[in-house]
Parts: structure tokens; C-alpha cells; sequence
């Protein structure tokens, strides 16, 4: 589960490229945004579809069934800021199954998609931590109604793919509603709510 | 057989072999089916939690002891609707209540479950009038916000009607007050036959069919009183007793303070088990339990006997009077009228009530041993009367005149055990109008006061895991987690097997982010009980400190299955959802929650900062203004009002409460905090930088402060400083959006403002 990190251990020597590693670290005023998003695919093999991607079991997996490349979207009902997406792939079960080129793309719609972030993975095992934030401090966060991930190729010229599991996430709102920033001081946060 | 079969069922069921005491029973009703022998296999199913069974067996039966029986099993079984009818039948709306007090205290639960607030205060008052050491229905009234005063119900109106209960007459007068001694004289005189004046507070006197059978009444209350309790469990009164029974104390509780028992009606103590048999079937209402104990009859008419038995009764020696026999079903009657009582009765044998776990104040029981002694006497002197009538108006005309003149011997002596009788109730008062008042305020939230009436308490007492849950529980609501958690230490210490307000104490350790005594307590108070609410609220808490909101969410969830009736389980639950941004949900358990306590704030909080969140700002004022209206002295609340206020641009009224909420609490730096933020959205911008300075001294690590100051400093194109105290911000480290934006602030800060600028 969540814990808490230093900040994620991407071996992202070189540029872009990951491997993934065997605990799911992320940072503790981050949580999980993806619960109340649609998810949908580009295309599944009957037994291992969407569902396989979001029940929390790294044995289940989606397999696509169809072109290159496959989707996965993800589509809010609101914008919503997100900042860290997670995926559970392992090469030495999956070998050619496994992705190895990712785009992540964002917009409104179908129709408006933007792409965001490349990412190549390198035989990755494990779970591969991909941040959507820019350089830029103000760009944090994406805000966004809609995610893609497209898997543009595969390990070993695979046709199809396995992703076990997928995991967005975005900030923490402010538990105290309506307020500019964030309280940090215990002395604060005693007398901020009422439980 | 009869007899024997209830004197074994009714020792099982004391020793708590409920078995034994069904089968038995159900023998003895099929023997024997009559509505008593059914009540007793009543009693015998809730002892056992079997209320569905009671619920059969006594569907339909119109005697009042069997109706509310009945309406205790189908409240039990949550049907409720049934339960009501049982208690007051739609069709005949001045009944009364069987069983008195208990029953008026039944009926109100029943009204406050079912939302009929006021039938549930008139009915909870009702039942505290008859019987003012009910405590459960003076609890439920502080709960409903209904009480006026503790002292109004703890008063001296109270001690004399419990001494009518449990004063013989002559000694009474001698110590008590001066209406206290009218209305035990009116409660004797009553059994005088006379139409004398009665008091009003011996009410249900007004039932008793006095002169014509006052003898009989008086043989017959005793033999019923000694047959029934004979087999302890019902005191059967006189035929002439009204459906009230007097003072019964409700099932679920307290053998403590009554002799209950003495209550039915006229108890007389005593009778023949044989002529008992065919009284029995005349008397009217069995009593719930007895509670205090038995009434051993003694054998015939002897009459010392009698009087002796009596008198080691103990307690309640019975009044004799006719007021007693009577058959006044009040208990002020029923209860001693001491050594006349028994005297009177000569005609029916005495009978020893053996008070058993009587937990009144312990003078009482001293006294009783100077009242036998004193009876003994009395009853001879009195023995020569022929008739019990006669001598039971030679005493009563005698009491009147000791009342009168209160030179009566024994009177005199008898008044000696009876003043230590109501020293003893003026002691129980007090304690009880102490712990009145102090419970009181704390459901109004006035804990300051609270605070100051418990102190008050003798230390015994004070040491007690109730009192000190309730001294932590004022901490906790003047948002003093420090002291509360130690007091509701030492209450765990004092009492470790007690749940009591541990759910209130498990969160005072999620606001002080103790996560290590948080998980332990819960994992005791598990261990504990699992089956009790509050252990999985603990444990609840516990998960939601850990941010683990899911698994929080189910252990509430578990404890709302538990106990449904359980407000605090329900809110708990809804902060989860809104936690989970589940907002409709979070509704759903907040309103909930409202529907089993309207005066739980937390609910209305709750609700408050859903459509805060929401933006609907008109609700949100709503529904904080309905929490600050029950509680008015959070200074949490006053702070989320200010807020909501100032969301609808009503920023002199969001002003006032936030000064409001610093001088309630000086503690609190939140307000202050707000206070800034208002004025910076009416650009009064050197006051708000005043009130952060302030801030700064008692939070200094606190980045909002620091954030919000670069940002007035931006306002004021005081560049340096802007970046100053943004640096200083995110020295702190804040989390991640903050840094977002004060980063980009910060970017920002030498470029044009543009239009639309969030900062």
C-alpha cells in the first residue's frame, strides 16, 4: 500500500527510461483518484479485461486483442488534478507481452487528446512509477478530464500486451474546505475540524 | 404445586439459571395457565433474550403488568409501533400507564425513537414525577435538551414523595419537612377511609376504593402482597389497586434503589401462602420483578408474628394503613407506613421482605433494625385492638395526632429510624441532583460548569469511571484534549471493563494523533466486548488515523450494524465518506445520525462542511448555525460559521463570530487565521497582517501563516517581503499543491499581476 517515500526511486538514468521496482511507493498526500473515473480499453481478450486492471490482484491482468497501439482511458467526471500514474508490469512472466514504449496523453475528450509524457521501459518487474508533473513547479499537477495510456509497442516486438494493474493519483484536497493552504501544525490541525 | 413451582422458578431466575427457571415455568403454565403464571414465564424469556417469546406468549393480554411486558419485548424486538399501543392503547387514551413510572419512562424511549419529541418529554417528566430516583428517564430528558433544572427533579418535593414510599408514618412527620408532612399525613389519612384531603402527590390515591374495603383491602393487599411475593416475583396488590403500580423501577435495571417491590400497590408484606391461593387470583397487577426481594408470609393471623416478620422486613414494613393496603397503588403508600402498617394489618400475616441488593443509602437498612424493634413495640401496644380496622384508624387517628402533636412515643422512637430514612433520601437527593446538574450541563454543553458541579462531588464518588468519563467528555468539548485524555485515562484505570464514552476517548486520541494508544485501546476494548459499539468505533478511528478511510469506513459500518441506535457510529461513518469525497453517502449517515439524537452536533458539523465543500454556502450556514445552536461554545463551530458566513459575502457577520470564537477560546489560533483571511478579501490589509504576527508568536511553524502573509505582502507590492515570508513557507514544507502554488506565486511575483489571479 501507500507508504511513505523520499520520493519515488524511478532508475531514471537514462532519459525515460524505467524499470519498475517491487514496492508501490508513493507519498503520503497523494491519494488514489482513479476509484470514480470510467475506465475503458481499446480492446480485451474475453477473461482478462478492464476490470483486471483495477482489482487490486497482481495475477489478474488485461490482455488487448487487437491493433496497435492499445488504449487505456481513463475519463473524470470533473477536471481533476492528477500528478502520479503507477503500473504493475512484470517482463519475466510476461516477456513479449510486457510494454515497452508508453504514451500518456490528456485533454478533454477523444477528440482533444494531448500527449503528455513518453516513457520507455527497459525488462521492467514490478511497478513502474511514471509522474505526470512538468519542470515547472506550477505544473505540479495536470488538470484533466481525461487520461489515455497507450501502449505504442511491445518487449520483444509483442503484438498484444499485459498490464496487471494501474494506479492514478492526485493531491489530497484540503480537509479543512475553503481555505487557501493547507494547515500543518499540529496546533492548527487540533482545532481545524470537529470529529 | 402452584406455589412451589413459582418459588423455584423465581429463585432460578434470581440466581441466573434462566433454563431452569423456562422449563419449569412452562410447566407450571401448563398446569396452571393463568395471565400471572404467563407473566412470570415472561420475565423467564427476557431474562434469557429470548424477547420473541414474550412477545408470543403475551400478545393480547390486557392485564397491565402483562401489557408492559409485552411492550418490553416488542421494543426489544424494535416494534415499536406495538410496543406503544401495548403501553397506551389508541382507543382508550386515559388509561394509565401500567407499571407507573417504569412505564412512562418505556413510553418515552418509545416516542424519542419514533421522533415524537415532546409525547417523549412530557412522558419521561411523567415518570421522573412518579418516581424521582429514575435516573435513566432524567438522562434521556438532559439528552433530548428538555431539563429545566436538576434541582427541580432532585428536590425536596422529590424526598418527601420517596419518603411516603419508605417512611413510616409517625417518625416522618418528626424530621421531614413541613410538606413533607402533610403529604405523608395525607398519604396515612388516606388509608383512614376519611375522604381526607388528599395531596396531590399522592395521586393515585384518588383509585383507591378506601372506605368500604379499606379492611378488606388491607387483609387482602397483605395476602395478596405476601402470596405473591411470596414467590418474590409479583407483588400482587389489593384488588383495589389501580392499574399503577407504584413505583417500579424499569426492568432493565436498578435493584438499587427501591424496594421496589414494597411498591405494588398496597404490598403488604405477607400472607399466607394458602390464602394467598385464591387472593392471588384476585389481585390485579403482578409486578415486574421484585426487585429487592421476597416477602415471606408468614403463617395466618398471628399477629406478632406477623409484626415481628414484618418489622425484620426491614424496610418496608408495610403501611399497614389502608393507605398502604389500600391498595394506593402509589408507592408512597405501599411503602412503610412502618410499624402502623404492620399493626393494622393484623389481619393478614406479616411478611418479611428480605431488601436484597438494596443499594439505598445505608442508613436506611440501620434503621430498619430500630424499626422492627420499635414495631415490636408498637404492634403489641396495638395488638389488643380487635379489628384490624379498628386499630388500623386507632392508629391512623393516632398518627394524625402525632402528627399533630408529635408527642407520640412511638412515633418518637419509630421517628428516630425514620429520620435516618430521610437523611438517607436527602442524601441520594443530593448526590443525584449533583450528578443532575453536572449532566445537565455537559448535554448543553456547558462544560465550564460542568466541570465546576462535579467537582463538588465527594471523592468516592468522583472516583468513578462514569464521573470521570463525563469529566473528560466537558474536556474534550471545550477542545481540551490534554486533560480530557487523562481524565478518560484514569476513568480506564478506575473501571477497565467499562465501555462508556471510550468512543469519545478513542477520539481524543485521533486529534492528538496518538497512534499508539489509540491501537491499543482498541484492541482492548475489542477484547473487551465485540459486540459493543463503541470498541469498533475505537477501532475505526484508529484506521482513519492511519488515512486508511476503507477500512475505517467498515468498522463503523460494523458498529451502526451493532447498535443502529448508536448516533456517534453513524457520524463517524458519514466523516469517512466525506473523507472518501462520497458526499451522498456522507449525507445519508450525517442525517441519519440526526434522526437518533437531533442534538448531536458533530451531525450538523458534519452536514455543514458537506455543502461548504459543495459550495452551497445558504446550506452550509444552515446547518452550522443548527450545531452552534445546540452548542454554543465551540469555538470550532463559531470558526466554520464565520467561514460559511464569509463564503456568502456577509463579512460583518462572519467578522462578529470569528471575534466571538477568539474570545471563546484563546487557545483556538484558527480564528484569528480566518479573521486574516476576511480581512484580506475586504483589503484591510494591515489588520490582517496584525493578526498573522499574532499568529506567528504561538504557531511558528505553521506555513499557512507564512504563505498567507507572503501573500498579503504581494498585495502590497512589498516584494521583499512577499518572498521572505514565501521562502519561509517553503522552508516548512508544505505539501505539494501548497508548494505548487507558492512556487508559482513566487514566479509570478515580479511579473504584472495578470487578470484572474488566483493569489
Amino acid at each position: 500500500m501507500a507508504t511513505e517515500s523520499e520520493g519515488e526511486e524511478d532508475a531514471a538514468t537514462a532519459a525515460g527510461k524505467l524499470t519498475g521496482i517491487p514496492q508501490l511507493s508513493v507519498e503520503d498526500d497523494l491519494r488514489e483518484m482513479a476509484n470514480k473515473a470510467a475506465w475503458s480499453v481499446s480492446s480485451c481478450k474475453p477473461g482478462n479485461g478492464v476490470l483486471s486492471l483495477r482489482d487490486d490482484n497482481l495475477d489478474t491482468y488485461w490482455q488487448s486483442d487487437g491493433a496497435q497501439p492499445h488504449l487505456v482511458n481513463i475519463q473524470f467526471q470533473k477536471k481533476v488534478k492528477l500528478q502520479l500514474l503507477v503500473l504493475y508490469v512484470d517482463f519475466k512472466l510476461d516477456e513479449s507481452y510486457t510494454p515497452s514504449k508508453i504514451s500518456i496523453r490528456a485533454g478533454d475528450g477523444f477528440h482533444n487528446l494531448k500527449e503528455i509524457k513518453t516513457v520507455e521501459l527497459v525488462k521492467p518487474v514490478g511497478w513502474v512509477h511514471i509522474s505526470l508533473s512538468g519542470t515547472d513547479p506550477r505544473e505540479t499537477f495536470i488538470h484533466t478530464f481525461m487520461l489515455q495510456l497507450a501502449v505504442l509497442s511491445n518487449h520483444l516486438n509483442g503484438r498484444d500486451t499485459h498490464i496487471r494493474q494501474i494506479k492514478v493519483y492526485g493531491p489530497r484536497p484540503n480537509p479543512v474546505p475553503r481555505q487557501p493552504f493547507h494547515f500543518t501544525s499540529p496546533e492548527f490541525i487540533t482545532y481545524s475540524c470537529l470529529r | 404445586m402452584e406455589t412451589l413451582l413459582m418459588d423455584r422458578v423465581q429463585s432460578s431466575l434470581r440466581l441466573f439459571m434462566p433454563k431452569n427457571a423456562i422449563f419449569l415455568c412452562e410447566r407450571l403454565c401448563a398446569e396452571f395457565p393463568t395471565e400471572s403464571n404467563l407473566q412470570l414465564l415472561a420475565n423467564c424469556y427476557l431474562g434469557n433474550n429470548q424477547a420473541y417469546c414474550a412477545y408470543h406468549i403475551l400478545k393480547g393480554k390486557q392485564m397491565p403488568q402483562s401489557r408492559y411486558l409485552f411492550a418490553i419485548s416488542c421494543f426489544q424486538m424494535n416494534l415499536l409501533r406495538e410496543a406503544e399501543a401495548a403501553l397506551s392503547p389508541a382507543n382508550e387514551p386515559n388509561s394509565e400507564v401500567p407499571n407507573g413510572a417504569a412505564g412512562h419512562y418505556l413510553l418515552g424511549l418509545i416516542y424519542r425513537y419514533t421522533s415524537r419529541r415532546s409525547s417523549a418529554v412530557d412522558h419521561f417528566t411523567q415518570a421522573l414525577s412518579i418516581d424521582p430516583l429514575l435516573w435513566a428517564a432524567y438522562e434521556e430528558l438532559c439528552i433530548l435538551g428538555a431539563v429545566g433544572g436538576a434541582s427541580d427533579y432532585f428536590s425536596d418535593v422529590a424526598a418527601s414523595r420517596i419518603q411516603q414510599q419508605y417512611l413510616s408514618e409517625s417518625s416522618s412527620h418528626k424530621i421531614s419537612i413541613g410538606d413533607e408532612d402533610r403529604s405523608i399525613q395525607s398519604s396515612r389519612v388516606l388509608g383512614l377511609n376519611d375522604s381526607s384531603p388528599k395531596q396531590p402527590k399522592n395521586l393515585h390515591s384518588n383509585s383507591i376504593k378506601e372506605i368500604s374495603n379499606t379492611h378488606v383491602v388491607m387483609a387482602a393487599g397483605q395476602a395478596a402482597n405476601s402470596g405473591s411475593s411470596n414467590l418474590s416475583l409479583y407483588n400482587t396488590p389489593s384488588p383495589v389497586a389501580s392499574q399503577l403500580s407504584g413505583i417500579a423501577p424499569p426492568p432493565l435495571c436498578r435493584n438499587g434503589f427501591f424496594n421496589a417491590v414494597s411498591c405494588d400497590g398496597s404490598s403488604k408484606p405477607a400472607a399466607n401462602a394458602a390464602i394467598l391461593a385464591p387472593r392471588r387470583k384476585a389481585m390485579e397487577e403482578g409486578r415486574l420483578r421484585k426487585v429487592s426481594g421476597r416477602l415471606f408470609s408468614d403463617s395466618g393471623p398471628r399477629r406478632s408474628t406477623r409484626l415481628s416478620g414484618e418489622a425484620t422486613a426491614g424496610i418496608n414494613s408495610n403501611a399497614s394503613q389502608a393507605g398502604g393496603g389500600t391498595g394506593t397503588n402509589h408507592s408512597s403508600s405501599s411503602r412503610f407506613l412502618g410499624g402502623f402498617s404492620s399493626s393494622s394489618s393484623k389481619t393478614s400475616s406479616a411478611a418479611f421482605r428480605t431488601m436484597t441488593g438494596r443499594k439505598g443509602p445505608s442508613c436506611i437498612s440501620e434503621s430498619f433494625d430500630e424499626g422492627r424493634r420499635k414495631t415490636e413495640v408498637f404492634g403489641d401496644s396495638c395488638g389488643e385492638d380487635a379489628s384490624a380496622t379498628m386499630s388500623s384508624v386507632a392508629i391512623f387517628v393516632d398518627c394524625r395526632y402525632l402528627e399533630e402533636d408529635k408527642i407520640n412515643l412511638h412515633a418518637g422512637g419509630l421517628s428516630v429510624h425514620d429520620s435516618k430514612l430521610i437523611n438517607g433520601i436527602r442524601e441520594l437527593l443530593g448526590l443525584l441532583r449533583t450528578l443532575g446538574e453536572g449532566y445537565r450541563f455537559s448535554c448543553m454543553h456547558r462544560s465550564q460548569e460542568a466541570l465546576e458541579v462535579y467537582q463538588k462531588l465527594s471523592q468516592n464518588q468522583y472516583n468513578t469511571g462514569w464521573v470521570l468519563s463525563q469529566i473528560g467528555k466537558a474536556h474534550f468539548e471545550m477542545v481540551d484534549y490534554f486533560e480530557a485524555a487523562r481524565f478518560f485515562d484514569l476513568a480506564r484505570r478506575v473501571s477497565p471493563y467499562s465501555l462508556e464514552g471510550m468512543d469519545i476517548y478513542s477520539t481524543i486520541l485521533y486529534h492528538l494523533k496518538e497512534e499508539m494508544k489509540l491501537s491499543y485501546l482498541a484492541q482492548e476494548l475489542i477484547s473487551t466486548d465485540r459486540l459493543a459499539p463503541q470498541a469498533w468505533c475505537a477501532m475505526g478511528n484508529c484506521y482513519s488515523l492511519q488515512k486508511d478511510h476503507e477500512t475505517a469506513l467498515k468498522n463503523f459500518q460494523r458498529a451502526v450494524h451493532l447498535d443502529s441506535r448508536f448516533a456517534y457510529a453513524h457520524t463517524l461513518s458519514g466523516h469517512e465518506y466525506v473523507a472518501l469525497e462520497d458526499f451522498e453517502n456522507g449525507i445519508k449517515c450525517y442525517q441519519r445520525a440526526l434522526q437518533v439524537d437531533e442534538r448531536h452536533y458533530n451531525s450538523w458539523y458534519g452536514l455543514g462542511v458537506i455543502y461548504l465543500r459543495q459550495e452551497k454556502f445558504q446550506f452550509a450556514e444552515h446547518h452550522f448555525r443548527r450545531a452552534f445552536f445546540i452548542n454554543p461554545r465551540s469555538s470550532v463551530l463559531m470558526c466554520y460559521l464565520g467561514m460559511s458566513l464569509h463564503s456568502l459575502r456577509r463579512n460583518e457577520e462572519a467578522l462578529e463570530m470569528i471575534e466571538k470564537a477568539i474570545l471563546a477560546d484563546p487557545k483556538n489560533p484558527l480564528p484569528l487565521y480566518q479573521k486574516a483571511n476576511i480581512l484580506l478579501s475586504l483589503e484591510r490589509y494591515d489588520e490582517a497582517l496584525m493578526n498573522l504576527d499574532q499568529l506567528k508568536e504561538c504557531a511558528p511553524q505553521e506555513t499557512s501563516v507564512y504563505a498567507l502573509m507572503g501573500k498579503i505582502y504581494k498585495k502590497l507590492n512589498m516584494h521583499e517581503k512577499a518572498m521572505f515570508y514565501f521562502g519561509l513557507a517553503l522552508d516548512l514544507k508544505p505539501p505539494a499543491t501548497d508548494v505548487a502554488i507558492i512556487k508559482s506565486a513566487m514566479e509570478k511575483l515580479y511579473l504584472p499581476d495578470e487578470m484572474g489571479d488566483s493569489l
